[in-house]
Formats: C-alpha cells, structure tokens, sequence
C-alpha cells in the first residue's frame, strides 16, 4: 500500500507542470468568478485573469444558455462574463450588466478606444478581439493552376470549377452550413452582400425579394464543388477538411486560421492564404460581417467586487498575454503584433464589411433561417418558397416575442 | 395493507415526484396558454463596435426594451388561449393549403411540428419489432450454446446498452460521416462514393440502426433471463410428443416469453417515443427532427436570448397527450391485472 | 440444464447459432473498440479515412511515439491479468476487506483500490518498464525486432485530459452524484414498491399509471423549469429563513437560503425523483415475486409492516435491488441534459464534461481528447458489468422478469 502511494506521489509530480509565471500587475484578494466561451483566446485570457489570484474561471462552450438567468440572480453568480456582439444582446436588454465608463476612467488607462463597446453612448463592455469569415484559400494549388486570387463569389465558383475539372480535388470548397445558425449566418453574409436589408418597418423581415433569391442561388452553385455532408458542416468540420486537405477555398473564421498552421494537425501547414472575403457583386463590399468578442461585468454585484473584477479583467488583455499568444486571435489589446494569419480578417474590416446587426428581431430571423434554409438546399421547395415560410416563421417568433403586433 | 401504512410507504417517493415532476409539469401546462413579452419601444441609438484603425460608432433606431420605475425592463404576460397551439400547428397554413388550389397533403411536409410527429412514430413503430425480434433471437441463440461462452457473451452484448448514449451515437456516427471508415468501405463495395448524412432515409436507416445496436441487449438480456425460469419438463414433454423445433417455440417458449415481449415493448415504445440522442449524435436536423428535439429547440434560447416558451409549453403537452394515447392499452392491462391482486 | 440427447440441435443449426452471435459480437463491440483505438492516435490518424492508417497511425509513429511487439504483448498480458483480477477476485476480496462487514463499503474500496492499481499499472509502472526493457532489447541483435515500434500510439490525450483538464474533478462529481443518486433511489423506491407490491386499492392503480406517464415523459419538458428555480432558489427560499420556527431551524444550517444551481445534492433530488417512476415499478414487479405468506408470517410473529419489510423481505430482495440499483446508476452516471444545466464548471460531471469539447469552437485535438475521456468514462462500467453481470441476471430472473 505504501509502495502504490508513493509511486502514485510521483506519477502526480511527473505530470503536474510547474505553475506558469505570475504576469499579473496587481493582487487581487476579492473571490471573483467568470462564466467565458472554451476557444483557445479564453483559455489564454483566464489564465493570464487566474495569475492576480482568486478568480475561478468557468469555460463553457455553452455559455451563452447559463449566462442571461445567472447574472438575473442577485447577487450575480459571476462577476465577469464573456459575450460577444450576439450574446450581449439578452444581457443588455435585461439590464444585467453594468455601464463601465467610470471604471475605464479609474482602471482603463492601457485600453484603446477601440475596445470599448458603445451602446447608447455608454461603454458596456471590453473587446479583445474581432473576428470575421473571411477568404482562405489554398494558395499552392491556385499558383499551380494560375488562378488569381477570387475578388468576387463568382471568381470562388470559376476557380471551383477549375480545380475540380483539372481533377486535383473532387470538391474544392468548403463551408459552415450546418443547418441551424452557421446555415442562417452565412445566408445573412450572403444577403448582405447583394446589397438587401433584413428588416423594414416595425420589424417586418424582408429577406423574400430578389436579393434573397440570388444569394441563395449562389449558395446552391457552390454546393455544387462541396462534400455531400455540407449540411452538417460546422466550423470543425470546415477545419478538419481543410487541414486534411480536402478543400482548397472556404469563406471562414479568423479565429480558425491558426489550427490550419498547426504542425499535430494540419496537413496544410503554410500553405493557406487569409484574404479579404469575397463580395457577392464586382466592387461591392465583403460579403461578411465583423465580429468581436469580449467580457462584460455583472450589476447586482457589489461596487467593491466590480472594482477588483474590471482590474482583474484589464489584467486579463494585458501585453504579456498578448505577446506569448500572438497567433490566438486578431486581439484589440495593446502589443498585438498582425501577423500572416491575421491578414484576411483585417483586409476584410479595411474592405469596409458591416458589423454584424445583433439584436432580438436578428436572433429570431436567424433561428427562423436556419430551421427553414435546409428545405431549400434538400430540393423540397423553391426558394421564393422557402423565403416566404422564413418570413411566417419569423413572424410567429416576433409576435410571440412582442416585437410586432 | 391499511391505506395509512401504505401512503407512509409511498409518501417519500410521492412527495419527490410531486416536487420535481408535477409542479414542473403543472406550470408548462399553464405556460402553454400564456405568452410572456418584454414590452419595446423605438429609440435612437449610436452604437461603437471595433474596427481598423478606429471604432465604427453607427446610429439607428433599434427596439429596445421599455424601462419600468425600478429601472428594470418591463414585461407583460398575456393569457393567448390556444394560441401556442395554433402557432405550433400552423393551422392557418393547414387550412391554406387544403382550401381550393392549395398545396394538399404536402403541406405537413414543411412544417416542423408534423415532420417530428411523423419521424417520432415512424421511428417508434420500426425499431419496436426490430428490437424484439433481434433481442429474442439472440436470447435463444444463447440459450442454445455451452455455458461457458455465455458470460463473455452477455459481457460484450451489455456494451453497446450501457455506453453513455451521447458518446455511443457519436462512436457510431464517426463510422459513418463522409471521412468514417464504414462509409470508405460501402463506397468501394458500391463503387461510387456514398454519403449516409446526407439525405433523410439513410439517415433514418442509421438512426434506427443505431437504437437497435443500443437497446437490443436490454430486450435480450430481458428475455434470457426469462428463458431461465422456463419449465425444462414442459419442453422435454413437447419434444417427446414429437412437436418440432418451430412448434416447441410457438407452443411452449412464446407463451412463456409473452409478459416479458410486453414489458420490453413498453418500455421501448416510451423510450424511442421520446427519440433525441440520435438527432443530436448525428446532427440530422437539417433532414430529419423528432418530437423531443423540437420541444428542446424551442426552449434553448437563440444567440440573442429569445426563447418559445409558450410554443415549447404547448408542444410538450401534445407530446405527452401522444404518450398516453400510445399508453392506453397498456393501462388497460394493468388495471385488469391490478384488480385481479 | 445440458439438453437431453432428443433435443440436441442439429449441426447447421448450431453453426448458425454460433455465427449470429459471433456476428453480433463484432457489432456490438466494433464501435467501442474502434473509438478506443482512435483515441491513442495523434488527429492526423485517427480522422483519417482508410483504416490502417488509423490502426497503424504512421503521423503518430513519425511522431516518435509508438508501440513494439513487445510492448503490446506485455500491455496484453497486463490486461487480461486485469480482467482475472476484476472478475475472479473482487468479489471475495469485497467480502473480506468489507469494514464492519459492511459489503457495500466493501465494494467501494475494492473498486477504489482496483482503479488506483490500474492507474499505477497502466500509467506509470509499464510505460517506465517497457522504456527499459525497450532499450535494453534494442542493444540485442536479434531481438532488436522485437523493440522497435511499429504502430503508432500515444497516451498524452489521456494524461492531457485527466491532468491538463483535471478531469478527475468531473469524476469525483460523478462519482458524488452517482452514490448518492443511487442510495437514496433505492431506499425510497424499495418503501414505495414494496407497498404497491402489497395492495390492491384504486389510489395505488392510479400511482402506477401516474408513474408510468412520467417515465415516459421527455426529459426536456421538465428540465427546462429547473433552470430559473435553481439560480433564483436564494429569493424564494428566503420566505422559509424568515418564518418564525422553521427558519431558526434553518439557520442553523446555514445564515442565508442557498443556492440550488451548481450543487451536486440538489442536482441527486432531480435525478432521483426522474428516475423514481421506473425505479419503482421494476421495485415492485420485484416484490410480486416475494410470497406475502412471508410478510404475513413475520407480522404474526408481532412485527411492524416497516419490520417485517427490513426484517424479513429485503433480505431475500438482494438480486432485485441489485438490478434496480444499476439501472439508477446508469441513469445518474450517462445523465448529459440535466447535469449540463444545472452544474457548474467545478461541479460539473464527466458526460457534460466530455461534450463540452465537441462544442463550436473545438480544435480536432480537443476532439480526441474528448474521445480519450469518453473511453475513460466507460472503464468504470465495463468493471462494473464485468462485477456484477451474475448478480443482474439472476436479478431479472427472479423478478422483473414477471412483468
């Protein structure tokens, strides 16, 4: 028995890896907990949070379902969340989170200007980073085969076609349809991009006109060079076609760009470039929309907590974290060094893509697209059809959701 | 037993259900009728989100929820009478299409709630005898060889029941997906590629597949246990009346099994009635969606943190209305076997 | 039971009956088995389509990390040492060690020993052995063969799951959880079947069919309303704190209400109470199959109906209370939708656990450490099975079994 407990003693101390220098500027004695996404900027963010001392970070992919009901209780059971420019949107209408400008003024000397989120003139929250489907492309096999670099979707469906027929790869593109909302997102992209708006007056969806039809239209010419499966396609799965080399374009996330580079992974490695996503019309801007992530710090949380949380979460972004986790994203905070990868994402932002338009009407338009789109793409209904049973759909959620009368 | 003895006995139990099953189901039921908005109104509002080099400030309209004195936003609840239901149902689209010049039958085809009905029970009523058949077969196979092999035998079958279902579906679908291995080999047997995920039979062949793999050895184990308590002389006294392998199970085995072929089928019908794991193992709610799926759909909030109580209220209860009448036989029985003691 | 010489099967169909089983072997284990060689492999391999190179994992054995003919035989050997200890000895080692001849507490520290063992084993001892034994083979002309790797294979998604990840946090939950779940289940569902088991009145139908509706009842319908009445639980908690006699009871507990969500007790009540439908009906079929002549007889010998229930009927109750004990078991142990929602990050359970590496933005090695994690969790089973397979037949053979 002694034998296995010291044996055991040392598997432990084998394993166990020395804890990683303290970066954190301050010392933080407040027990603070954060409720965050589990992609590998969080994992670096918490980290660095987790280095000021007493803070216990929760990374949840499914954040997003705990955290509205957990900042409504009182006292808020995290201090510090995690959203994004979709998930603040239920928090800021609840009125659980609290205004930060005061604290920017007391704590937010090393943030930029472009990391507060403004809403209604108030900061609600810090960004760390933007993120934004944009054109990645397999830049070996264009050159082999001469290709320019695609400007346009059309140019996407010419080089598809082109890679296909000198039989290199059966289905060169890629996508992130997955029924549901990466399906909903990418028709919104697409939407966007021949020029239509999603809403008219009183919060009617307008997605059923010309430009839905042709954007789905040209989401259905480029099912043409995909995998059968492209329904079930999310942004794993996207990766894993691209790292294996089974595709050679997709329009996809920048936060993705750096497990195509990943040697334990990755088939790819350097061969991948990050452009600006392609537009739907010749000249048009990108057919995408930029995305950031970011933290927010609850209200029913008392003035004391919320002074040690903001310090914790300026800790959080600070320099040294950036710098030793350059590659995890397009980061806002300082010491952020652009690098190969990040290339695409801010191409497409200088390229002049809109923000992505969150709010309550989006969400249901977009749970309604993602429910409705696939009878389209599985040839059930035409898409002037289609469209009409997304707009009915939509319409149910909102007069239930009393958006319109 | 005196009725005081026994409420005692069953009163924990009793109060446990009540608390955690009927209050939940009391208030769902009451939520079906009702819909609870957060009052909007129209402001303008400039909003920053980041950009290169600067910040990108818009401003617009944007509904956003009306303030109350307390600061917090306000909300109404409304009572909507059979509302949800007809949401739910799409009644008014029904009736659209079945008027003059409609579009008939093929309505229900694009609409959630009756694809998820259709699914549910084309899923209960396929995999009910597929289980039953393959459990009883591999009851009596075992049955029929030396004991030495029957431990490792029920070992092995018990796998595939036990598995936490999420990661026995996932297992499964990985076999299956475009780059799984099975799929390499029915393509090379085929000779041209195949995808199973993409389309809805073969979909619904692999779900149904997949729920034989993981509740036949329930229906087995079931059944071989019974086929341990079977009187060994009533089977010696058949075979010398000369009745044949076939007559001997029809006569003496069947009989015998039946109250068990009864309680599996039961508790199968229950559980593929409320079919989800499969959905969600492989993710085919782009093709195929069943009952359980579209209520769990409707209650998990979007992005944006709207969820449809009210539809989901609504489509809970018709899945339990469902329920009971697939019940009802069943109840039946126990009743006559209740009052017989 | 051998059959009589008249009944002996013919040839043919013994060779079918061997071949569907052998056929059903295969699928039943097949899907395990391949995911449990995937989780070894770097993701290169284990996503790859053609299936040697998943088998043989040449990205994981360029690596450098692989597996010689030596060590398989020697991993093989360990394992089935493993089994023959699991299956032969467990039980009477139980028997043994069983504290105040208490067998429950028994098992308990056999299965806590047995998995400390593997882990020293498996984890530590072989692979430090093997190293040696590795290198001092390859000095050996010959035998050299034999010590050079040949198919790829790595165990770092396992340590990187259980020590990167702390898994064994989501364990000690589960196992919290799952004893927990499992005492309590039993001893309320044992009073409950065994006084349904024993009257014939309209309310006990009615319980029944009550029961039987819940148990067929979608999980989600009633796990969705937890959600807000286990965060806001401090609110309408409060009234009972401030009541004048119950709430200085409470207070003694604990100054304030506490917080339901995230608290591994509150999360056993909701599992109990889901489970308790089935629990009790199989409870009951169990106790149908126990004489009254029995409990007749002890209450004539002047015992109490709670007596003559501890007394005399649990004893011969054993293998159903088994059996119904390891179908609440699984049920707390694979349970994904109610422990997601109501469990915190350091509370969390394993399946929950797992699936929150298959979410949106996971990387192809969070996915096989997800894999290794989940062929992690099925250990425990397997060894649970492999323990108590004679218990559970013959459980179902003298109950359930009735109907």
């Amino acid at each position: 028995m002694k034998t296995i407990a010291l044996s055991l003693t040392c598997v432990l101390a084998l394993f166990t890896a020395p804890a990683a220098m303290a970066a954190c500027a301050i010392k933080n004695d407040v027990p603070l907990k954060a409720l965050t996404a589990g992609f590998t900027a969080w994992k670096s963010v918490t980290a660095a949070m987790a280095d000021c001392g007493n803070v216990k970070s929760e990374l949840d992919q499914d954040f997003r379902l705990k955290e509205p009901a957990a900042f409504a209780a009182n006292p808020a059971l995290y201090q510090i969340g995690a959203v994004a420019n979709e998930t603040i949107v239920p928090l800021l209408n609840a009125g659980t989170i609290r205004p930060l400008d005061e604290l920017v003024a007391k704590y937010g000397q090393g943030l930029s200007v472009n990391q507060l989120i403004k809403v209604d003139g108030k900061t609600m929250a810090i960004a760390m980073d933007v993120n934004a489907q944009h054109l990645m492309y397999r830049k070996d096999i264009f050159d082999q085969l001469g290709i320019a670099q695609p400007k346009t979707w059309d140019d996407v469906l010419a080089a598809a076609a082109k890679i296909k027929a000198a039989g290199v790869m059966a289905t060169p593109v890629g996508a992130t349809m997955q029924a549901g909302w990466n399906l909903a997102t990418d028709f919104t992209n697409m939407f966007g991009g021949y020029g239509g708006t999603l809403f008219g007056a009183d919060n009617k969806a307008r997605v059923n006109g010309p430009e839905g039809i042709r954007a789905l239209e040209t989401m259905k010419a480029l099912t043409a060079y995909m995998g059968p499966e492209y329904l079930n396609d999310d942004s794993t799965a996207v990766q894993k076609q691209f790292q294996q080399g089974k595709i050679a374009i997709a329009n996809f996330w920048g936060s993705r760009a750096g497990a195509l580079d990943d040697p334990k992974e990755s088939t790819v490695v350097g061969k991948v470039a990050m452009v600006a996503a392609p537009a739907a019309v010749p000249g048009g801007k990108p057919a995408t929309s930029v995305w950031w992530d970011g933290m927010v710090i609850a209200r029913n949380i008392s003035d004391k907590e919320a002074d040690a949380a903001f310090q914790v979460l300026v800790q959080g972004l600070n320099k040294d974290m950036v710098t030793a986790h350059n590659d995890d994203v397009v980061w806002l905070a300082a010491g952020y060094k652009p690098g190969r990868l990040s290339e695409g994402v801010i191409a497409t932002v200088q390229a002049g893509a809109p923000a992505y338009p969150s709010s309550a009407r989006m969400g249901l338009l977009v749970t309604a697209l993602g429910n409705r789109l696939p009878d389209y793409f599985t040839g059930k209904v035409s898409a002037a059809q289609v469209l009409a049973s997304v707009e009915d759909q939509y319409a149910v959620g909102a007069k239930e959701a009393g958006l319109l009368k | 037993m005196k009725p005081r003895i026994f409420l005692a006995f069953v009163m924990p139990s009793l109060a446990l259900m009540a608390l955690f099953i009927v209050v939940p189901l009391v208030s769902v039921f009451w939520q079906s009728f009702q819909n609870t908005q957060t009052l909007f109104h129209e402001v303008e509002t400039e909003n920053c989100t980041p950009g290169f080099p600067a910040a990108i400030c818009t401003t617009e309209a944007r509904s956003v929820p009306l303030p109350g004195p307390d600061g917090k936003p306000q909300s109404q609840t409304v009572f909507v009478g059979l509302g949800n239901y007809r949401a739910l149902l799409h009644s008014d689209q029904v009736a659209a299409a079945f008027a003059p010049g409609g579009m008939g039958l093929s309505v229900f085809a694009t609409i959630d709630s009756y694809r998820a009905l259709q699914f549910t029970l084309m899923f209960t009523f396929v995999t009910l005898p597929l289980v039953i058949v393959v459990g009883l077969a591999l009851a009596l196979a075992l049955n029929g060889v030396t004991q030495m092999v029957r431990g490792p035998v029920i070992f092995v079958s018990l796998l595939p029941f036990i598995i936490t279902p999420v990661i026995g579906a996932l297992s499964v679908r990985w076999l299956f997906a475009s780059d799984g291995i099975l799929t390499a080999a029915l393509a090379h047997l085929a000779g041209h590629p195949v995808s199973l995920l993409s389309q809805a039979w073969t979909l619904e062949i692999l779900m149904i597949l997949f729920n034989v793999w993981h509740t036949a050895p329930f229906a087995f184990l079931i059944f071989y246990a019974g086929l341990q308590s079977l009187n060994q002389d009533t089977m010696d006294a058949a075979t010398v009346d000369g009745a044949s392998r076939v007559a001997r199970l029809r006569a003496v085995v069947l009989p015998h099994l039946m109250p068990l072929i009864i309680f599996v089928a039961l508790i199968h019908l229950m559980d593929s009635y409320r079919v989800f794991d499969e959905i969600v193992g492989f993710s085919s709610q782009a093709h195929v969606i069943s009952l359980q799926w579209l209520t769990f759909d409707l209650l998990t909030p979007d992005n944006s943190g709207n969820r449809a109580i009210g539809r989901a209220s609504a489509s809970s209860m018709l899945t339990m209305v469902g329920i009971v009448i697939l019940l009802v036989p069943l109840i039946r029985h126990t009743w006559r076997e209740h009052r017989r003691g | 039971m051998e059959p009589t010489r008249a009944s002996r099967p013919p040839l043919t169909l013994r060779l079918t009956t061997i071949g569907f089983l052998a056929v059903w072997m295969v699928v039943a284990a097949f899907p395990l088995a391949w995911v449990a060689i995937m989780s070894f492999k770097l993701p290169l391999d284990a996503f790859s389509g053609a299936p040697l190179t998943v088998i043989f994992g040449p990205a994981t054995l360029r690596a450098g990390l692989g597996l010689s003919l030596l060590d398989i035989v020697l991993y093989a050997v360990a394992l089935v040492a493993a089994w023959r200890v699991g299956a032969r000895r467990a039980a009477r080692l139980a028997g043994t060690l069983a504290p105040g001849g208490v067998r429950p507490l028994g098992w308990c520290l056999v299965g806590f020993l047995y998995a400390l063992g593997a882990i020293v084993v498996f984890g530590a001892l072989l692979p430090a052995v093997l190293r040696g034994l590795d290198a001092a083979l390859s000095a050996v002309p010959v035998l050299d063969a034999l010590a050079v790797p040949f198919i790829g294979a790595t165990g770092e998604h396992y340590r990187a799951v259980w020590v990167g990840h702390e898994f064994y946090r989501n364990f000690i939950n589960s196992l919290i959880v799952t004893a927990g779940v499992v005492t309590i289940s039993l001893s309320v569902g044992t009073l409950a079947g065994y006084a349904l088991a024993r009257t014939g009145s309209a309310l006990a139908f009615w319980l029944l069919i009550g029961a039987l509706v819940f148990r067929a009842l979608p999980h989600s319908v009633l796990v969705a309303g937890y959600l807000p009445a286990f965060i806001g639980s401090r609110d309408w908690l409060q009234p009972a704190w401030d009541a004048p006699i119950i709430g200085s009871l409470l207070h003694l507990v604990a100054d304030v209400p506490p917080t339901l969500y995230g608290k591994p007790w509150a999360i056993i009540f909701v599992l109990v109470s889901i489970n308790q439908p089935f629990t009790i009906w199989m409870l009951r079929s169990f106790f149908r199959g126990v004489p009254a002549e029995l409990d007749e007889a002890a209450r004539v010998d002047g015992c109490s109906h709670l007596e003559a229930f501890y007394r005399v009927i649990m004893p011969v109750m054993w293998p159903g209370v088994v059996t119904a004990g390891l179908f609440s078991f699984l049920l707390a142990y694979n349970d994904y939708l109610v422990c997601a929602l109501l469990l915190d990050a350091q509370s969390q359970t394993m399946v929950p656990a797992i699936t929150g590496f298959f979410n949106r933005e996971t990387t192809s090695t969070d996915q096989i450490e997800a894999v290794a994690a989940a062929v992690s969790i099925t250990a425990p089973l397997f060894l649970l099975v492999m323990v108590f397979q004679r218990q559970i037949v013959s459980g179902l053979t003298s109950g359930a079994v009735k109907g």
